[in-house]
């Protein structure tokens, strides 16, 4: 019973020492993040270093995020919300948990198709939603379009992982917004059809199903090809090796492109210093980190994506507003839903 | 019985204990009731697309679910508790603890193990090739691999509420059923089993619980089931309203499946196996072929469970440990340990204060109502921090609003993240709570009050050295699944706090699962410690009472 008593005390000290430095100050700011990499924390601690200002990171998705935006109201603490897609940007933007903010910096770095209309938010990176396959079975000449991928010739070839997530949700958004929601449906049944076998498992896993032949095609955003061609793991680094990347669309709307991006909160209790914040992120030193360690594709023009990125070249990018990602979240998912898309 | 009567019955019937339980039910029920008055609200207006498209879906899967896992978790927990209690083999004293070691691997992180071992160029592929047949492949990223990880990282909880139930039960009965020459094995089917039919259920209740709201593993595994669904509803059609309408038609019958445990068991009066003197000795020497039989049953579990997933994360940890290793981790396993041993100890001492106000209390609609305090496991955490979010929020605005305060105290820091776990784990105590104050002997507790001891007097004296173990047990498994606990921590907890389990998912979601192995082992280490040491006090309690 003593040991219990003791360990109990010291259980409560070591907790005590971590949470007595609460005070909210001047110099603070609390950002809700749905970002989770090693390179962000990187970028953070170097902005607290420059800036002086002492950053709280609220880390979860950002669903729980803006549920928790509206559960405070004007209480958050929340000065920044980052997101990894548009869509979530654009649902907190009208759930209207966001607010407008003007940087001369930000303009001229960001083009417009990048950014919210009424400059509630603005990327960060790029990714794009493209085709890896297998460099031994498919002649890449066969491969043209998102909606081509639908038709018969890929029956049992397709490999693509499960509608619940975000970035297949903002693909088909992108296909209701750019060629309507009756295409869009039966684009969903033919990839569903092609399938070749049931959605599981994330992107890597997708074409780790190709390298080993259970299909010729997999969906995949670019930045895990990167990551699996520099994975410690032998076995993803072959994996990443077995296929080559195509962007699709090239010749039509461009390549479905998403980003990862920042909001101001409506009641940020240190708005000058989220702008602050927010310039840093956008400018070289840090969106060489985004690129360099993450493989994502810089939003600022004049840094360069990592090699890997360059070496599969330049392609054209879909300019669709990426509010429309959000503003089609909810008709994907049903379109989803029927098409028997797990 | 008119309303006058029925008032005096009720003035005549209340004590304080009534009125201590209700303060407790309060509290820890305070965000369910949240959540099921959120249902007046109705859900969201693509509640009849799931109806049409999903929902069959959602419910079949979750249903087979249950049932594999039910039937795997039995076979399991129940032969395993029944071999250690009763016999006498080699490794028997080791196998007892690390029986509940699988407890201590996240479900997601054993999904993804399996999924390593298994997957292409995995463990099992290289034994394949050595043994020349390099193409075998299973599957296990199904619905029946799920079914075989949830049971194997759960099935300890059947594990310990029956062990506890073996151990302290009389072994006279045995002892004449041996007499009259019924056979070891005869008399389990005839004599135990039925016996020990609530603590199983109990155990499997919590079981059900976990596997009905396990999020990570089932959409890794790509199968949709009804908390994937709740999760769709909320994060993909945005509707936090379905995904609580969902939640609540979830709650619902996990309820039902409570109140039918606690019906089945409606008229056999447990107290009447007397906790006579547990003699230690009297455990069987099987012959010797048999003894190594039930050493490799009882490792099997442990193997499936602990041993193979940890082998897949060592191996991930050879690859990635040079790159994620920081200093940082020595404190956020030491925060993670604080944190897990503080609230698990809150929460059994209210799990206790919650059995014994009940039983103390003497109003009928309250006894029957207390359960409504343990419903927090068959929530899913994201769902319980909504409900602990509106009402603490709403206190917070209300302080500051009255000058009290300048700012939120509750929210994002400790104390509503304590809260939160104490409502979200309170079944997890309640149950070996339960099942082991059910043994105890009414008799013993009468005596004591016809003496004119009161009822702390009582508790001290008779049914807390009685009730030890069981609660040494609730401890652990509290513990326990508070350090793996994900999305209650993620979004409640304070900006300075970190813990492993938040480490671990964050590799995990951003695809390095292999990097996710460390911090995964840390919590696996840090488990173990109170399984172990708990359970050297366990048994030294036992053979000393």
């Amino acid at each position: 019973m003593q040991k219990i008593i003791y360990l109990l005390l010291i259980s409560v000290f070591v907790i005590g020492c971590k949470s007595d430095n609460k005070k909210e100050t001047e110099n603070e700011l609390t950002v809700y993040t749905h970002r989770h990499y090693e390179s962000d924390q990187e970028l953070f601690k170097r902005f607290e270093e420059e800036s002086g200002i002492k950053l709280n990171i609220v880390n979860a998705s950002a669903d729980e995020l803006i549920q928790k935006m509206n559960l405070e109201g004007e209480q958050s603490p929340a000065d920044v919300l980052i997101t990894v897609d548009a869509g979530r940007l654009y649902r907190a933007k009208s759930q209207g948990l966001l607010q407008s903010f003007s940087s001369k910096l930000v303009d001229s770095i960001v083009p417009n198709y990048l950014k919210d209309e009424d400059g509630q938010w603005v990327g960060l990176t790029k990714r794009a939603r493209v085709v890896a396959y297998a460099k031994d079975r498919v002649d890449s000449t066969q491969l043209s379009t998102y909606a081509d991928l639908a038709t018969e010739k890929w029956d049992n070839k397709i490999l693509v992982r499960s509608s619940s997530n975000i970035y297949n949700q903002s693909l088909l958004a992108s296909i209701i917004a750019n060629q309507g929601e009756e295409f869009a449906e039966e684009w969903a049944q033919g990839i569903v059809e092609n399938m070749a076998r049931a959605p599981k498992g994330n992107d890597r896993d997708q074409v780790k199903a190709v390298a080993n032949n259970e299909g010729d095609l997999a969906i995949v955003n670019t930045y895990y090809i990167g990551k699996l061609l520099n994975s410690e793991d032998s076995s993803e680094v072959e994996a990443g090796k077995s296929v080559n990347i195509f962007f699709p669309n090239q010749e039509t709307t461009g390549t479905h492109i998403n980003v990862s991006g920042i909001g101001v909160a409506k009641y940020s209790p240190n708005k000058e210093a989220a702008i602050q914040f927010i310039e840093f992120l956008l400018q070289e030193e840090a969106q060489n980190i985004f690129a360099g360690s993450n493989f994502e594709y810089p939003v600022n023009p004049n840094v360069e994506p990592a090699e890997i990125l360059k070496s599969w070249g330049d392609f054209k990018e879909d300019n669709l507003s990426l509010n429309k990602l959000g503003e089609y979240n909810k008709e994907a998912v049903i379109i989803f839903d029927k098409a028997g898309w797990k | 019985m008119n309303l006058k009567n029925r008032f005096f019955k009720l003035k005549r019937d209340l004590n304080r204990w009534s009125l201590l339980l209700l303060l407790i039910l309060g509290i820890v029920s305070v965000p369910i009731l949240t959540i099921g008055f959120k249902l007046f609200g109705g859900p969201g207006e693509s509640w009849n697309h799931i109806v049409d498209y999903v929902l069959f879906d959602y419910l079949k899967n979750s249903f087979l679910l249950a049932l594999f896992c039910s039937v795997i978790v039995i076979l399991f927990g129940v032969t395993t508790a029944w071999l250690v209690s009763r016999f006498e083999f080699p490794f028997r004293k080791q196998l007892e603890w690390l029986l509940i070691l699988p407890l201590s691997v996240p479900a997601y992180i054993m999904a993804y193990a399996y999924a390593g071992v298994f997957g292409y160029s995995g463990l099992f592929s290289k034994l394949m090739e050595f043994f020349g047949n390099g193409d075998f492949r299973i599957e296990v990223m199904n619905i029946y691999g799920l079914s075989l990880i949830l049971s194997i990282s759960l099935f300890p909880y059947v594990y310990v509420s029956s062990r506890t139930f073996f151990l302290a039960q009389a072994t006279n009965l045995l002892e004449a059923s041996r007499m009259l020459g019924i056979s070891e094995f005869k008399s389990f089917f005839k004599l135990i089993f039925p016996l020990a039919r609530p603590a199983i259920l109990a155990g499997l209740v919590l079981v059900l619980m976990e596997v009905l709201n396990d999020y990570g593993a089932a959409s890794y595994y790509g199968v949709s089931t009804f908390t994937t669904g709740i999760f769709r509803s909320w994060f993909s059609l945005g509707e936090p309203e379905t995904a609580i309408y969902l939640s609540a038609i979830l709650l619902l019958i996990v309820f039902g499946l409570i109140l039918f445990e606690k019906w089945q068991r409606r008229h056999l009066n447990f107290t009447a196996a007397k906790t006579s003197k547990q003699n230690y000795n009297s455990r069987i020497k099987p012959k010797k072929a048999n003894q190594v039989w039930f050493s490799v049953i009882c490792f099997v579990p442990v193997f499936l469970g602990f041993v193979l997933p940890v082998i897949q994360l060592l191996i991930w940890l050879k690859q990635t440990f040079a790159s994620v290793w920081t200093v940082e981790f020595i404190s956020v396993t030491l925060e993670s340990f604080g944190i897990a041993f503080l609230t698990a100890s809150i929460t059994v001492l209210f799990a206790l204060l919650l059995l014994f106000f009940t039983k103390w209390n003497k109003i009928e609609l309250l006894k029957s109502s207390s359960k409504l305090g343990v419903l927090g496991y068959a929530i899913p955490g994201i769902i319980i921090a909504i409900g602990v979010l509106i009402p603490s929020l709403y206190l917070d605005k209300w302080l500051i609003e009255k000058n009290i305060t300048s700012k939120l105290i509750l929210n994002a820091t400790l104390i509503a993240l304590v809260y939160a776990y104490v409502v979200r784990f309170l079944a997890v105590a309640y149950q070996p709570l339960e099942s082991s104050s059910l043994k105890i002997d009414r008799s013993l507790s009468d005596s004591s009050k016809v003496l004119g001891k009161g009822n702390f007097k009582t508790f001290f004296k008779i049914e807390f050295p009685l009730i030890r173990v069981g609660m040494l047990s609730a401890f652990i498994l509290v513990f326990i699944d508070i350090l793996k606990e994900l999305p209650l921590t993620l979004i409640m907890k304070p900006y300075d706090v970190n813990t492993l389990a938040v480490k671990a998912f964050e590799y995990a979601s951003d695809e390095m699962v292999s990097s996710a192995a460390l911090p995964s082992l840390l919590i696996i280490l840090t488990a173990l410690i109170p399984a172990i040491f708990l359970n050297k006090l366990l048994l030294k309690n036992a053979s000393n009472s």
